[in-house]
């Protein structure tokens, strides 16, 4: 019986982290949000995505989101803070930047890689399949099958 | 009890390895009575294993807490099918998972091949029990499932169990990871028959021809693995996603991206004679990512809600692969000259190039969810700072992948062997093509602007008409020969090639599954701190909490509030959204209530209670289209089903024939 109160209690206090809003997810947090990483270590989401009620990293993330919002600071800015708080894993993805840019183009490269080694291997089958024509002897194909044409003709 | 547990995973270590040496022993020395050794072997460590598995399931069902792993993962209010989902719910249990499928898979091979493939078995064999050696290593040694509780040198008992993990007490969590093991430990048996063909150099598809239907049974269970998980995450984890990019997800899908590759790839090597160096190099790539995947779960290496407890295991992982993959290029490299193309390419319009752009798109794909998944670690050795890679990274990589993938799977299945003529082209793809562009012009009309999403239906309906076009034509031919209706038709045409209709329902499956994706693109959600009886909206709906109730079961504490939900005024459903905390574990987690249509799913979550107003937190999802997920893995198996029925008519393929082997082997050969 001891257990299931205390069960109760649980169940009961597992909402007092929260922060009480009336809309919880603001449209800036939905905006900027998507740019920053939720670093909570539970999901793959953003900030603006995750869905843990009382989150301990977006929950507070969210809260000086939107309190720089509303200071006026521009959306690049509040990810620079952000940056500069937490490092470069507060961004959602790499940034298009020195080492993080092989995030973004080893996966077009690599396709390119393989789109060039088709276009190598069609060429080399090719070759290999079709030998250089015999103009004279082709020719000479040519004219036997027109005649045996027009004698169906006739 | 438990000492028999332990001593029949010991006994079956030991003849897994007599078993791959007898094999290898047999096939050197020519002694047959040592190869029948060795497969007898693989029917004593089958039973073996049945034993272990049995005792350790009787200890999970009666609540045995004397074992560890009892203890840690079951408690005496669970209902007994969770108990046996135990079995799989930590590091120990699902090891012996692991090697219960593997050694039912080589016992089926052994009893199948009793007769055929003689000079391929015992390497077969060897390969099957040489995995099944790494993994009873780990069951027997870091990670065994009968270590028992105590004190000193007693054996206690504690009074109740940890219990097993609350997400995981879900009903596809019963059937999630035996499926997804069967898929993946399945492909060991293509993995075994095409080591087995390299090392007797056989030079030609005997491998490929054995194991189509492993490799098409076994990518049937990848695909219902990933979809049980997709509708299990989406079902149980509050938030709405089936796919998460979570790194434990990604390497689940690797597997099955390389195996789908290798399923189109395979056949230029049935009909062409093409590709056979590639063909070994994806099945054994498709093996050694079910390994990695397997690796990457246990080691700790990412973090991931999925992972199992980090531990050293990962490192007897590393071996195995480094071992394994080097022994596989060896082999490979070694054997060029009897995997030498029968056929060359004729043109770049033509099926043979699209199973090439078919195979560099899945893998293209494969690449880039890999790289994504290990950026974060590869980051960090090389510079020193961590990054993350989210799914805002991966959407942005992967989703022009799937669309020309898309794009893929309409055309390949229409062009030509060898060569498409122009006319052939406008024949084919003018009415589909038109059909793309009507449909776009027209959802644009409608206000659909989101470019990815049009693309897809785009693409879809140009699928749909090429595949359906297929269909008509064939049953239309055979309606007016063999005087049938269509639908009989239609029914007469597929059994006459299983595998190409087949085929063609698998691609409609995956059409629905992607219009089913492109509906994310219209997602809508709200979090809101309900006031009972005070309606709030999202979208058409309307929502109103009227009351919150509580109450208790044997295993756990509830609280559920009751949401009505009204369109326009009337009211169309009651939904019952719940949090729950486990007794044992203490821990809280939702259940939610899902409205499903066919056009969208209403999702409710209750969240929580607010702190002040102790109001309940209600989460709303709207997520179009979502449904046609699951009915497109529902094609989709019926698809593969299909795939797997003999065909009326024996189809034979013009080959050039292999009648000698040039080079250094020859001499071998002779």
């Amino acid at each position: 019986m001891k257990k299931w109160r205390s069960s109760f209690a649980v169940l009961v206090m597992s909402g007092f982290c929260l922060a009480q809003t009336a809309d919880m997810v603001q449209p800036e947090v939905r905006r900027v949000g998507e740019r920053l990483a939720c670093l909570c270590g539970s999901c793959n989401n953003t900030v603006a995505t995750c869905q843990m009620v009382g989150c301990h990293y977006t929950a507070p993330a969210r809260a000086k989101l939107s309190e720089m919002h509303k200071a006026g600071v521009s959306d690049d800015a509040i990810v620079a803070d952000f940056v500069k708080r937490e490092g470069k894993k507060a961004l959602a993805a790499p940034p298009a930047e020195g080492f993080g840019l092989t995030a973004w183009l080893a996966t077009p490269v690599m396709a390119l890689a393989g789109v060039g080694f088709i276009a190598w291997f069609i060429r080399r089958s090719r070759k290999a399949a079709a030998p250089a024509l015999d103009e004279v002897a082709v020719e000479k194909y040519r004219q036997a099958a027109e005649r045996d044409f027009s004698r169906f003709e006739e | 009890m438990e000492n028999i547990g332990a001593l029949a995973i010991m006994l079956a270590f030991c003849l897994a390895i007599y078993s791959v040496v007898a094999s290898l022993a047999g096939a050197w020395k020519k002694k047959p009575f040592l190869i029948a050794s060795g497969e007898r072997a693989v029917v004593a460590v089958w039973a073996l294993i049945m034993l272990a598995t049995g005792i350790l399931l009787y200890a999970l069902v009666t609540s045995d807490f004397r074992y560890a792993y009892v203890a840690a993962h079951s408690n005496r209010d669970m209902p007994w099918y969770y108990k046996l989902s135990s079995w799989w719910g930590g590091q120990e249990g699902s090891l012996l998972l692991w090697n219960f499928v593997l050694i039912w898979y080589g016992f089926v091979v052994v009893l199948q091949n009793k007769k055929r493939h003689r000079a391929m078995m015992p390497y077969v064999v060897a390969t099957l029990m040489a995995t099944q050696v790494f993994f009873l290593t780990l069951n027997v040694f870091p990670a065994s499932p009968f270590e028992m509780l105590a004190q000193g040198r007693n054996i206690i008992e504690v009074q109740d169990g940890n219990g097993l993990n609350p997400l995981l007490q879900y009903w596809t969590m019963l059937i999630h990871p035996p499926i997804l093991y069967l898929g993946y430990v399945g492909f060991v048996v293509p993995f075994a028959f095409a080591l087995g063909s390299l090392i007797t150099r056989q030079p030609g598809d005997q491998w490929i021809f054995t194991t189509r239907r492993w490799a098409i049974v076994t990518w049937i269970f990848q695909s219902t693995g990933v979809l049980l998980g997709a509708g299990w995450a989406y079902a149980v984890l509050g938030w709405g996603g089936y796919w998460g990019w979570d790194p434990v997800e990604n390497v689940s899908f690797l597997p099955w991206l390389t195996s789908t590759a290798f399923l189109h790839s395979v056949m230029m090597q049935e009909k062409k004679g093409m590709m056979k160096v590639w063909n070994m190099v994806l099945v054994a790539g498709t093996f050694f990512l079910c390994i990695f995947g397997t690796f990457m779960t246990r080691s700790g290496i990412v973090a991931s809600v999925h992972a199992f407890a980090s531990s050293n295991i990962g490192n007897y992982f590393l071996v195995f692969l480094t071992l394994g993959v080097a022994l596989t290029i060896y082999l490979i490299l070694g054997r060029l000259d009897y995997l030498k193309s029968e056929s060359e390419l004729e043109s770049v319009v033509s099926r043979e190039s699209s199973f090439l752009f078919n195979n560099l798109i899945l893998l293209a794909s494969c690449f880039a969810i890999l790289w994504g998944t290990l950026f974060p670690v590869i980051s960090e050795a090389v510079t020193g700072e961590k990054v993350s890679v989210d799914a805002p990274w991966f959407n942005r990589v992967n989703i022009p992948i799937g669309l020309f993938l898309l794009f893929l799977t309409g055309v390949g299945p229409l062009l030509a062997w060898r060569r498409a003529s122009a006319e052939g082209l406008r024949r084919n793809f003018q009415w589909p093509f038109i059909g793309m562009l009507v449909l776009m012009a027209g959802l644009f009309a409608w206000g659909i602007h989101h470019v990815y999403a049009l693309m897809t239906f785009g693409l879809c309906l140009f699928v749909t008409m090429t595949i359906a076009q297929e269909f008509y034509k064939g049953a239309a031919a055979i309606g007016t020969k063999e005087s049938m209706n269509l639908v009989r038709g239609m029914v007469e045409l597929t059994h006459r090639n299983t595998r190409r209709y087949g085929g063609y329902l698998v691609h409609m499956g995956i059409v629905i599954m992607f219009i089913g994706f492109a509906g994310a693109a219209f997602n809508k959600d709200s979090t809101v701190e309900a006031e009972q009886g005070k309606a709030f909206q999202l979208g058409r709906y309307d929502l109103k909490v009227t009351s919150v109730n509580s109450g208790k079961t044997d295993n756990y504490v509830w609280q559920n509030a009751v949401v009505e939900v009204r369109v326009g005024g009337e009211l169309i459903t009651t939904r019952q959204p719940e949090r729950r905390i486990y007794s044992q574990s203490q821990q809280p987690v939702g259940a939610v209530s899902i409205y499903r249509q066919w056009n969208e799913d209403l999702y409710i979550n209750f969240a929580a209670l607010s702190s002040e107003a102790q109001k309940p937190i209600i989460q709303t999802y709207i997520f179009p289209l979502v449904s046609w997920i699951w009915v497109g893995y529902w094609v989709l198996l019926f698809g593969s089903l299909v795939c797997l029925v003999p065909s009326k008519v024996k189809l034979s393929y013009a080959r050039t024939e292999v009648v000698g082997i040039a080079g250094k082997h020859e001499k071998v050969a002779k």
